[in-house]
Protein backbone atom coordinates (compact mmCIF):
# COMPACT_ATOMS: atom_id res chain seq x y z
CA UNK A 1 0.00 0.00 0.00
CA UNK A 2 1.00 3.42 -0.85
CA UNK A 3 0.07 6.41 1.51
CA UNK A 4 -0.67 9.75 -0.13
CA UNK A 5 -0.06 13.64 1.67
CA UNK A 6 -0.59 16.61 0.19
CA UNK A 7 1.54 19.51 1.83
CA UNK A 8 1.44 21.86 -1.11
CA UNK A 9 -1.11 24.28 0.94
CA UNK A 10 1.41 24.25 4.40
CA UNK A 11 4.22 26.39 4.87
CA UNK A 12 7.50 25.03 6.34
CA UNK A 13 8.01 23.48 8.94
CA UNK A 14 4.29 22.33 8.93
CA UNK A 15 4.68 20.62 5.66
CA UNK A 16 7.49 17.91 7.44
CA UNK A 17 5.56 18.21 11.06
CA UNK A 18 2.71 16.86 8.29
CA UNK A 19 4.89 14.47 6.98
CA UNK A 20 6.53 13.37 9.90
CA UNK A 21 3.46 12.28 11.97
CA UNK A 22 2.20 10.28 8.75
CA UNK A 23 5.17 8.51 8.58
CA UNK A 24 5.42 7.80 12.34
CA UNK A 25 1.46 5.67 11.75
CA UNK A 26 2.94 3.92 8.55
CA UNK A 27 4.92 0.53 9.45
CA UNK A 28 9.11 0.03 8.08
CA UNK A 29 8.90 -0.60 4.35
CA UNK A 30 5.49 1.26 3.50
CA UNK A 31 5.84 4.20 0.97
CA UNK A 32 4.01 7.58 1.91
CA UNK A 33 4.18 9.99 -1.42
CA UNK A 34 4.10 13.36 -0.44
CA UNK A 35 2.91 16.48 -2.72
CA UNK A 36 5.18 18.90 -2.01
CA UNK A 37 5.55 23.14 -3.56
CA UNK A 38 7.67 25.82 -2.91
CA UNK A 39 10.59 25.38 -0.26
CA UNK A 40 9.38 21.93 0.90
CA UNK A 41 10.56 20.48 -2.42
CA UNK A 42 14.10 20.69 -0.97
CA UNK A 43 13.36 20.71 2.98
CA UNK A 44 10.67 17.66 3.01
CA UNK A 45 13.43 15.46 1.27
CA UNK A 46 16.36 16.73 2.80
CA UNK A 47 14.67 16.14 6.74
CA UNK A 48 13.75 12.27 5.17
CA UNK A 49 16.98 11.84 4.38
CA UNK A 50 18.35 13.24 8.05
CA UNK A 51 15.65 10.74 9.53
CA UNK A 52 17.33 8.03 8.22
CA UNK A 53 14.18 7.32 5.31
CA UNK A 54 15.08 6.02 2.17
CA UNK A 55 13.99 9.08 -0.25
CA UNK A 56 13.50 9.62 -4.23
CA UNK A 57 12.12 12.85 -5.75
CA UNK A 58 10.47 13.16 -8.95
CA UNK A 59 9.61 16.80 -9.70
CA UNK A 60 6.74 17.96 -7.48
CA UNK A 61 6.50 14.79 -5.77
CA UNK A 62 8.49 12.99 -3.09
CA UNK A 63 8.70 8.90 -2.14
CA UNK A 64 9.63 8.12 0.88
CA UNK A 65 9.80 4.22 2.10
CA UNK A 66 9.25 4.40 6.16
CA UNK A 67 12.43 2.40 7.96
CA UNK B 1 -10.21 -22.74 -34.09
CA UNK B 2 -11.75 -20.17 -35.58
CA UNK B 3 -9.44 -16.57 -36.98
CA UNK B 4 -11.39 -14.41 -34.19
CA UNK B 5 -10.66 -16.92 -31.17
CA UNK B 6 -7.17 -17.17 -31.93
CA UNK B 7 -6.96 -13.33 -32.32
CA UNK B 8 -8.40 -13.46 -28.51
CA UNK B 9 -5.79 -15.51 -27.40
CA UNK B 10 -3.29 -13.52 -28.65
CA UNK B 11 -4.38 -10.41 -27.40
CA UNK B 12 -4.53 -12.07 -23.69
CA UNK B 13 -1.23 -13.07 -24.01
CA UNK B 14 -0.15 -9.92 -24.96
CA UNK B 15 -1.77 -8.67 -21.97
CA UNK B 16 -0.36 -11.48 -19.94
CA UNK B 17 2.99 -10.46 -20.98
CA UNK B 18 2.37 -6.66 -20.60
CA UNK B 19 1.66 -7.69 -16.97
CA UNK B 20 4.78 -9.18 -16.30
CA UNK B 21 6.73 -6.11 -17.69
CA UNK B 22 4.95 -3.32 -16.37
CA UNK B 23 3.85 -4.66 -12.93
CA UNK B 24 0.42 -3.17 -11.65
CA UNK B 25 0.68 0.11 -9.79
CA UNK B 26 0.14 0.01 -5.86
CA UNK B 27 -3.30 1.08 -4.54
CA UNK B 28 -2.68 4.31 -3.05
CA UNK B 29 -4.70 5.95 -0.43
CA UNK B 30 -4.56 8.92 1.84
CA UNK B 31 -2.11 8.52 4.66
CA UNK B 32 -4.29 8.81 7.67
CA UNK B 33 -5.11 11.99 9.21
CA UNK B 34 -3.11 12.72 12.78
CA UNK B 35 -5.04 12.94 15.96
CA UNK B 36 -3.99 16.44 16.60
CA UNK B 37 -5.84 19.05 15.09
CA UNK B 38 -4.35 22.04 12.54
CA UNK B 39 -3.95 24.10 15.92
CA UNK B 40 -1.90 21.92 17.94
CA UNK B 41 0.21 20.75 15.06
CA UNK B 42 1.16 24.50 14.40
CA UNK B 43 1.04 25.26 18.26
CA UNK B 44 3.35 22.28 19.08
CA UNK B 45 5.52 22.42 15.68
CA UNK B 46 8.94 23.16 17.30
CA UNK B 47 8.86 20.12 19.82
CA UNK B 48 6.81 17.94 17.11
CA UNK B 49 10.16 18.95 14.58
CA UNK B 50 12.51 16.78 17.13
CA UNK B 51 13.10 13.08 15.96
CA UNK B 52 11.60 11.75 19.48
CA UNK B 53 9.14 13.52 20.12
CA UNK B 54 6.65 11.69 18.06
CA UNK B 55 2.31 12.64 18.08
CA UNK B 56 2.03 9.91 20.70
CA UNK B 57 4.36 12.21 22.81
CA UNK B 58 1.93 14.76 22.31
CA UNK B 59 -1.26 13.36 23.35
CA UNK B 60 0.37 11.94 26.28
CA UNK B 61 1.17 15.08 26.72
CA UNK B 62 -2.73 16.43 26.26
CA UNK B 63 -3.77 13.43 28.10
CA UNK B 64 -1.27 14.29 31.38
CA UNK B 65 -2.66 16.13 35.02
CA UNK B 66 0.18 17.46 36.68
CA UNK B 67 0.22 19.56 39.71
CA UNK B 68 2.72 22.40 40.34
CA UNK B 69 2.97 22.72 44.08
CA UNK B 70 4.43 26.65 44.29
CA UNK B 71 3.58 29.32 42.20
CA UNK B 72 7.23 31.04 42.54
CA UNK B 73 10.80 31.31 41.42
CA UNK B 74 10.43 27.87 40.33
CA UNK B 75 6.53 27.37 39.97
CA UNK B 76 6.28 30.35 37.40
CA UNK B 77 8.89 28.83 34.67
CA UNK B 78 7.56 24.90 35.37
CA UNK B 79 4.06 25.87 35.24
CA UNK B 80 4.91 28.37 32.08
CA UNK B 81 7.01 25.16 30.20
CA UNK B 82 4.28 22.40 30.89
CA UNK B 83 1.85 24.88 29.94
CA UNK B 84 2.98 26.04 26.67
CA UNK B 85 4.32 22.32 25.76
CA UNK B 86 0.54 21.44 26.00
CA UNK B 87 0.03 19.55 29.26
CA UNK B 88 -3.72 19.36 29.50
CA UNK B 89 -4.69 19.47 32.85
CA UNK B 90 -2.19 22.00 35.28
CA UNK B 91 -2.99 22.52 38.98
CA UNK B 92 -1.07 25.02 40.50
CA UNK B 93 -1.08 25.64 44.34
CA UNK B 94 -0.33 28.20 46.39
CA UNK B 95 -1.49 29.93 49.04
CA UNK B 96 0.55 33.24 48.97
CA UNK B 97 -0.19 36.53 47.25
CA UNK B 98 1.97 38.04 45.07
CA UNK B 99 4.39 41.28 46.80
CA UNK B 100 6.68 43.38 45.02
CA UNK B 101 10.14 41.19 46.24
CA UNK B 102 8.59 38.64 44.45
CA UNK B 103 8.99 39.66 41.22
CA UNK B 104 12.57 39.96 40.35
CA UNK B 105 12.37 35.78 40.09
CA UNK B 106 8.46 34.47 39.86
CA UNK B 107 7.72 34.89 36.05
CA UNK B 108 4.28 34.58 36.14
CA UNK B 109 3.64 37.89 38.40
CA UNK B 110 3.88 41.17 37.42
CA UNK B 111 3.76 44.79 39.23
CA UNK B 112 -0.66 45.22 39.06
CA UNK B 113 -0.55 41.96 40.57
CA UNK B 114 1.05 42.29 43.44
CA UNK B 115 -1.78 41.79 46.57
CA UNK B 116 -3.24 39.69 44.25
CA UNK B 117 -3.46 35.78 45.04
CA UNK B 118 -0.33 33.94 43.18
CA UNK B 119 -2.75 31.12 42.37
CA UNK B 120 -5.34 33.39 40.57
CA UNK B 121 -2.44 35.83 39.15
CA UNK B 122 -0.59 32.45 37.86
CA UNK B 123 -4.13 31.01 35.94
CA UNK B 124 -4.86 34.22 34.47
CA UNK B 125 -1.35 34.42 32.57
CA UNK B 126 -1.21 30.34 32.07
CA UNK B 127 -4.90 30.53 29.97
CA UNK B 128 -3.30 33.29 28.18
CA UNK B 129 -0.35 31.48 27.68
CA UNK B 130 -2.39 28.26 26.71
CA UNK B 131 -6.00 28.27 26.24
CA UNK B 132 -6.25 24.85 24.85
CA UNK B 133 -5.75 23.78 28.10
CA UNK B 134 -7.18 23.55 31.64
CA UNK B 135 -5.70 25.12 34.56
CA UNK B 136 -6.75 24.33 38.16
CA UNK B 137 -5.63 26.88 40.95
CA UNK B 138 -5.45 25.52 44.43
CA UNK B 139 -5.37 28.40 46.92
CA UNK B 140 -3.69 26.42 49.75
CA UNK B 141 -0.26 26.14 51.56
CA UNK B 142 0.41 22.31 50.67
CA UNK B 143 0.77 20.59 53.95
CA UNK B 144 0.63 16.80 55.27
CA UNK B 145 -3.17 16.93 55.57
CA UNK B 146 -4.02 18.16 52.26
CA UNK B 147 -1.14 16.44 50.28
CA UNK B 148 -2.63 13.60 49.33
CA UNK B 149 -6.05 14.81 48.25
CA UNK B 150 -3.92 17.55 46.09
CA UNK B 151 -1.91 14.73 44.74
CA UNK B 152 -4.96 12.01 43.83
CA UNK B 153 -5.30 11.49 40.39
CA UNK B 154 -2.47 13.74 39.37
CA UNK B 155 -0.42 11.65 36.89
CA UNK B 156 2.98 13.92 38.05
CA UNK B 157 3.62 16.25 41.17
CA UNK B 158 6.20 19.36 40.39
CA UNK B 159 7.26 20.29 43.44
CA UNK B 160 8.48 24.21 43.72
CA UNK B 161 7.85 24.69 47.32
CA UNK B 162 10.21 27.20 49.40
CA UNK B 163 9.81 24.89 52.66
CA UNK B 164 11.34 21.69 53.79
CA UNK B 165 7.74 20.95 55.70
CA UNK B 166 5.70 21.04 52.19
CA UNK B 167 8.88 19.62 50.42
CA UNK B 168 8.53 16.26 52.66
CA UNK B 169 4.39 16.22 52.70
CA UNK B 170 4.79 16.37 49.21
CA UNK B 171 7.24 13.20 48.82
CA UNK B 172 5.26 11.45 51.55
CA UNK B 173 2.04 11.65 49.85
CA UNK B 174 3.34 11.14 46.22
CA UNK B 175 5.06 8.00 48.16
CA UNK B 176 2.15 5.97 49.45
CA UNK B 177 -0.03 7.18 46.46
CA UNK B 178 2.38 5.96 44.06
CA UNK B 179 2.78 9.15 42.22
CA UNK B 180 6.09 10.38 40.17
CA UNK B 181 7.82 13.83 41.48
CA UNK B 182 10.18 16.05 40.04
CA UNK B 183 11.65 17.53 43.01
CA UNK B 184 13.64 20.88 42.91
CA UNK B 185 14.85 23.74 45.20
CA UNK B 186 17.22 26.52 45.12
CA UNK B 187 18.55 28.73 47.69
CA UNK B 188 21.43 31.65 47.43
CA UNK B 189 23.85 29.88 44.36
CA UNK B 190 23.31 26.22 45.24
CA UNK B 191 20.25 24.52 43.39
CA UNK B 192 19.22 20.66 42.87
CA UNK B 193 17.47 18.47 40.83
CA UNK B 194 16.04 15.24 41.14
CA UNK B 195 13.06 12.90 39.71
CA UNK B 196 11.01 10.23 41.88
CA UNK B 197 9.58 7.05 40.80
CA UNK B 198 7.71 5.73 43.67
CA UNK B 199 8.32 2.13 44.71
CA UNK B 200 11.41 1.96 41.99
CA UNK B 201 13.66 4.71 42.66
CA UNK B 202 14.84 6.75 45.68
CA UNK B 203 12.64 9.29 47.12
CA UNK B 204 13.06 12.55 48.39
CA UNK B 205 13.69 11.70 52.16
CA UNK B 206 16.03 8.74 51.17
CA UNK B 207 18.46 11.24 49.68
CA UNK B 208 17.70 13.89 52.10
CA UNK B 209 16.33 11.76 55.64
CA UNK B 210 16.36 15.01 57.85
CA UNK B 211 15.92 18.62 56.98
CA UNK B 212 19.21 20.15 57.39
CA UNK B 213 20.23 21.95 60.26
CA UNK B 214 21.16 25.20 58.62
CA UNK B 215 18.68 25.39 56.01
CA UNK B 216 17.78 29.11 54.74
CA UNK B 217 14.99 30.51 52.67
CA UNK B 218 15.61 32.92 49.86
CA UNK B 219 14.41 35.24 52.10
CA UNK B 220 17.24 34.71 54.04
CA UNK B 221 20.06 33.87 51.62
CA UNK B 222 18.71 36.06 48.63
CA UNK B 223 18.86 34.55 44.94
CA UNK B 224 19.12 35.80 41.42
CA UNK B 225 16.44 35.19 39.77
CA UNK B 226 17.97 33.22 36.76
CA UNK B 227 19.07 31.10 39.29
CA UNK B 228 15.93 29.55 40.68
CA UNK B 229 15.20 29.85 36.47
CA UNK B 230 17.88 27.25 35.61
CA UNK B 231 16.74 24.98 38.22
CA UNK B 232 12.87 25.50 37.23
CA UNK B 233 13.94 24.94 33.64
CA UNK B 234 15.46 21.37 34.46
CA UNK B 235 12.18 20.46 36.73
CA UNK B 236 10.21 21.24 33.48
CA UNK B 237 12.15 19.51 31.63
CA UNK B 238 12.29 16.46 33.49
CA UNK B 239 8.61 16.37 33.83
CA UNK B 240 8.34 16.60 30.32
CA UNK B 241 11.05 13.70 29.61
CA UNK B 242 8.71 11.69 32.04
CA UNK B 243 5.34 12.38 30.56
CA UNK B 244 6.54 11.52 26.72
CA UNK B 245 9.06 9.27 27.47
CA UNK B 246 11.27 10.75 25.07
CA UNK B 247 14.41 10.39 27.12
CA UNK B 248 15.23 9.08 30.29
CA UNK B 249 14.89 11.00 33.42
CA UNK B 250 17.43 11.69 36.48
CA UNK B 251 16.75 8.67 39.00
CA UNK B 252 18.34 7.30 41.90
CA UNK B 253 20.33 10.56 42.02
CA UNK B 254 20.36 14.11 42.26
CA UNK B 255 21.53 17.25 40.34
CA UNK B 256 23.42 19.45 42.47
CA UNK B 257 23.98 22.76 40.78
CA UNK B 258 26.66 25.65 41.88
CA UNK B 259 25.42 28.51 39.95
CA UNK B 260 27.99 30.64 41.02
CA UNK B 261 30.70 28.32 39.56
CA UNK B 262 28.18 26.87 37.20
CA UNK B 263 30.04 23.22 37.92
CA UNK B 264 27.43 20.49 38.25
CA UNK B 265 27.36 17.37 39.91
CA UNK B 266 25.58 13.81 39.65
CA UNK B 267 25.23 12.50 43.10
CA UNK B 268 23.91 8.30 43.38
CA UNK B 269 21.50 7.94 45.79
CA UNK B 270 19.61 4.25 46.92
CA UNK B 271 16.67 3.91 48.33
CA UNK B 272 16.54 2.82 51.91
CA UNK B 273 14.52 -0.07 53.41
CA UNK B 274 14.28 2.33 56.46
CA UNK B 275 12.70 5.25 54.81
CA UNK B 276 9.47 6.12 56.31
CA UNK B 277 8.01 7.21 53.37
CA UNK B 278 8.93 5.29 50.91
CA UNK B 279 10.15 1.83 52.79
CA UNK B 280 9.05 -1.51 52.25
CA UNK B 281 6.32 -1.40 55.31
CA UNK B 282 7.29 -5.24 55.83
Amino acid sequence: MVHTLDVTALRCPLTWVKTKLALERLQPGETLEVAVSGEAVESVPRSAREAGHAVAVEGSLVRIVRR
Amino acid sequence: MSGSSRRGLFRDLAAAAARVAIPDEKPKEPARAPLLNDAELDRYSRQLLLPEFTEMAQLSLRDASVLVVGAGALGSPVAMYLAGAGVGRLGIADDDTVEVSNLHRQLLHFTPDVGTPKTESAASKLRFLNPEIIVEPYQVRVDEANAPGLVEGQDLVVDCSDSFATRYAVNKACCEAGIDLVEGGVVGWSGLVMTIVPGATACYRCAFPTEPADARSCAEAGVLGPAAGVIASLQALEALKFLTGVQPTLVDEFLSVDLATLDTIRVNVRRRADCPDCGDPC
